[in-house]
């Protein structure tokens, strides 16, 4: 009895120490749910429903004109709707200002207003989103009154954005790509067509995991200014950042020492220390992109590009220097480390002086150690030449 | 007491030497953290003298001062040689190669006597012809680097990187050199003062310079000339010197000035094209779905009527040969299956019964329907004049199904 007392003494102890841990884990889990739905809401389904709005948005076709002339489009495919990530949304929790027909009467000039209006009820679910937009420069240019810029809808149709593949980073993964650099199309469709012709942009169209769509150099909503001293100065870092990538590289037999090479010559020392010690001054210097080209990179063996063709270099020397001639191109090594059949010349002048200044410092250096020799040979006895001025 | 002294280098001579000093210790240093540039004490140096531009800029500023000070040194060695007839003391011979043979020997013991030398000994002879390859190979592959367009139209393109390569290889010889050379012998075995005070002692010229310092003492060393001979001299001397020397002055600067080797703005983007540039507009901005086809309206049950139907008036049409379709085109979103305002126009039964206002059409009188009189007040969606004449005549003619 008195066995069996402690015994069951002894289980309450241990529901007692596990009581703590227990509720623990719930409040573990209670915080962990809503962050693994990315600070998104919950979803009930459409409440109110969506069919009475639907039931004339939902036709073709629908329009309406704006004082300024602008028409925008009203419609919303249902099918389309009901299948992207807001299915589960009610048009009011988005179309706040609407709630009734006819609608209230909407204060907007031009279509850019309408659509700008909706900004915020992007941001009142996707927070983290709209945080990291502040400083993009798509949101700068347009406080700077840019008429252009994009708001969230520009970019995504919300009645009919699909879900983007992440990785566990959170940042889209390579097969969303081509997807992105549609989207982006959409205003940059210069950039886009040579974008899209160029080694980088026609792997995108291939679905390679390797090459850089717009975001992996721009961001995404974190896009910064291009034209910027500071992305100017700090892009051959970007390019580097695969493009000394041996695991990346390894596959298309490209060389890894494209940075090395590039900052051990005149260009890239100037740009580097410029990045380093005054990162806010501009530098005509050229980056990788100068002569590689910037959205229209081609392979150096393309034929009408590449800048393993002579003349092809010799177009890109002269974008700086107008007077170079054909002989000018073979100044610039190429990315090569000097070596007998690449540079023989740079090669043999290393070569020379790697023999000639041992040599000559060694030779100097035993005559001076005999000399040494003899002084401490000496020290202390009377020698003729041993007196110092006084 | 004090040694007896004897003159070595004048005044103009030491200031040659200080000009040396300054312009080769500027050169070597604001180019040696160019040549490693990368190194944390060099960006530190870069960063004090104002960045990379300014470190270029004092670099080749003393480039010009150190090859005007040869120029300089050139007129000086014509004045000594031609008018003064001084020995050529710094030619070098066979007499140096035995006195470091015999330096060597006596430090070693294997000799009795240390070398006697002359008024510039191998180890000064050694240093001033090294200079003088510096100046050589500096002077060729700095101006090689500060004018590469003109080099690449001259010499191929390779030579550049190749001067670059020499340019920064000889100077970590020329700087080393100094270090071990210069310094030893100037600084570390004994001070040399001849370059500050002008004057060396006895004993140091004994040990240095002992074939000089019997020749001063015996009177050997001034070639005495006349007035008239040194006037002579003078007469080819000063044009000569001066041609030739504003000659290499104006082709230093023409070597240092000439060229405009690049663009001063930053390059335009090859290739580039606008960065704004829309794609062509279409209709409307939002993305035209795939059509969900508007049901066809299908027949309201019971609407097959016997065929012995009178026809509808001449020239107006029914619901069936198109005016179904103006309402469908117009009212039907709203006043489809949504029924807004309880107006279902998918039907003729349906149309006929009207909504929340009424019959929708009082057939035969279109200024009574309805329909016209909220057309003709302003409707969110209205009819074209068109159309709407057509719906008139419809109801005028009876308003009939078909």
């Amino acid at each position: 009895m008195k066995d069996l007392c402690l015994h069951i003494r002894r289980r309450w102890f241990v529901l007692v120490a596990l009581l703590p841990l227990l509720v623990g884990l719930m409040v573990l889990a209670g915080q962990a749910a809503p962050v693994a739905a990315a600070g998104l809401p919950e979803t009930d389904p459409q409440k109110p429903d969506n069919t009475a709005c639907l039931a004339c948005h939902g036709q073709t076709g629908q329009s309406m004109k704006l004082p300024n002339g602008d028409v925008l489009g009203t419609s919303v495919d249902s099918k389309m709707f009901d299948a992207s990530v807001h299915m589960n949304f009610s048009c009011a929790t988005c179309h706040v200002n609407i709630s009734a027909y006819p609608h209230p009467k909407n204060a907007s000039q031009t279509a850019k207003e309408y659509r700008a209006q909706y900004k915020d009820a992007c941001a009142n679910c996707h927070k983290a989103l709209a945080a990291e937009l502040q400083d993009s420069a798509h949101t700068l240019l347009g406080k700077n009154g840019n008429p252009n810029t994009p708001v969230c809808i520009d970019c995504h149709n919300a009645h009919t954005q699909q879900p983007v593949k992440k990785d566990a980073a959170g940042k889209p993964t390579y097969e969303e790509n081509a997807t992105i650099a549609k989207v982006c199309a959409t205003c940059h469709n210069g950039i886009y067509q040579q974008y899209i012709e160029s080694v980088h942009g026609a792997g995108v169209t291939a679905n390679n995991p390797d090459v850089p769509a717009c975001g992996a150099c721009h961001g995404i909503h974190t896009i910064t200014d291009a034209r910027s001293v500071e992305f100017r100065l700090k892009s051959p870092d970007l390019c580097a950042k695969c493009h000394t990538d041996a695991k990346i590289m390894g596959k298309y037999n490209i060389s890894t020492e494209v940075l090395s090479t590039y900052v051990a010559d005149f260009h890239g020392t100037t740009v580097t220390l410029f990045e380093k010690l005054s990162p806010d001054q501009q530098t005509n210097k050229p980056v990788c992109y100068d002569c590689h080209g910037v959205h229209n990179i081609a392979r150096t063996s393309d034929p009408q590009k590449g800048l393993q063709i002579k003349a092809n270099m010799l177009k890109a020397c002269q974008n700086c220097h107008p007077d170079a001639n054909i002989n000018f191109p073979d100044s610039w090594l190429s990315h090569y480390i000097p070596s007998p059949e690449k540079a023989p010349l740079v090669y043999y002048v290393n070569l020379v002086y790697t023999i000639l200044i041992p040599v000559v410092l060694g030779g100097m250096a035993l005559i001076i150690l005999t000399d040494i020799y003899r002084r401490l040979r000496m020290r202390g006895k009377p020698a003729h030449a041993e007196t110092k001025e006084k | 007491m004090s040694e007896t002294k004897y003159v070595r280098f004048e005044l103009a001579r030491r200031l040659e030497h200080a000009v040396l000093i300054l312009s080769f210790t500027t050169l070597g240093l604001t180019g040696l953290i160019q040549r490693f540039a990368t190194a944390g004490v060099s960006e530190f140096l870069i960063r004090l003298l104002g960045g990379i531009e300014p470190t270029r800029i004092i670099h080749r500023t003393a480039a010009a001062i150190f090859l005007l000070e040869a120029v300089y040194h050139l007129v000086v060695l014509g004045y000594k040689l031609y008018i003064q007839r001084a020995e050529a003391s710094m030619m070098p011979g066979i007499k140096d190669v035995r006195d470091v043979i015999q330096f060597v020997g006596f430090n070693l013991g294997f000799t009795k006597d240390h070398p006697k030398m002359g008024r510039f000994n191998f180890a000064e002879k050694a240093e001033y012809w090294a200079m003088l390859w510096g100046l050589v190979m500096m002077g060729l592959t700095g101006l090689m680097l500060w004018n590469p367009i003109s080099t690449a139209n001259l010499l191929p393109g390779q030579f550049i990187p190749a001067a670059k390569a020499a340019h920064g290889l000889e100077a970590i010889l020329a700087v080393l050199a100094i270090i071990l050379w210069h310094f030893y012998h100037v600084h570390i075995k004994l001070w040399n003062w001849a370059m500050l005070r002008g004057t060396m002692t006895q004993s140091q010229m004994e040990e240095e310079h002992a074939l000089e310092l019997e020749a001063i003492q015996s009177g050997k060393t001034i070639t005495p000339y006349s007035a008239q001979e040194r006037a002579r001299r003078m007469r080819i001397f000063v044009p000569v010197s001066a041609v030739s020397s504003i000659f290499l002055v104006v082709v230093i600067f023409m070597f240092l000035s000439y060229e405009k080797t690049a663009i001063t703005t930053v390059p335009p983007v090859l290739g580039g094209v606008a960065a704004y540039q829309r794609q062509t507009a279409t209709a409307l901005p939002t993305r035209a779905p795939t059509v969900t086809p508007v049901p066809t309206p299908t027949k309201a049950p019971g609407a097959s009527q016997a065929p012995t139907q009178p026809p509808a008036a001449a020239g107006a049409a029914t619901w069936n040969s198109g005016v179904s379709q103006l309402f469908q085109d117009t009212c039907a979103a709203c006043h489809g299956s949504a029924a807004m305002g309880g107006l279902n126009v998918s039907t003729y039964a349906d149309a006929m019964k009207g909504g929340s206002s009424g019959a929708l059409v009082t057939p035969g009188n279109p200024d009574t329907s309805t329909l016209i009189i909220k057309m003709k007040a302003g409707h969110a969606k209205t009819f074209s004049d068109a159309e709407l004449a057509k719906i008139v005549d419809w109801i005028k003619a009876g308003a009939l199904e078909k």
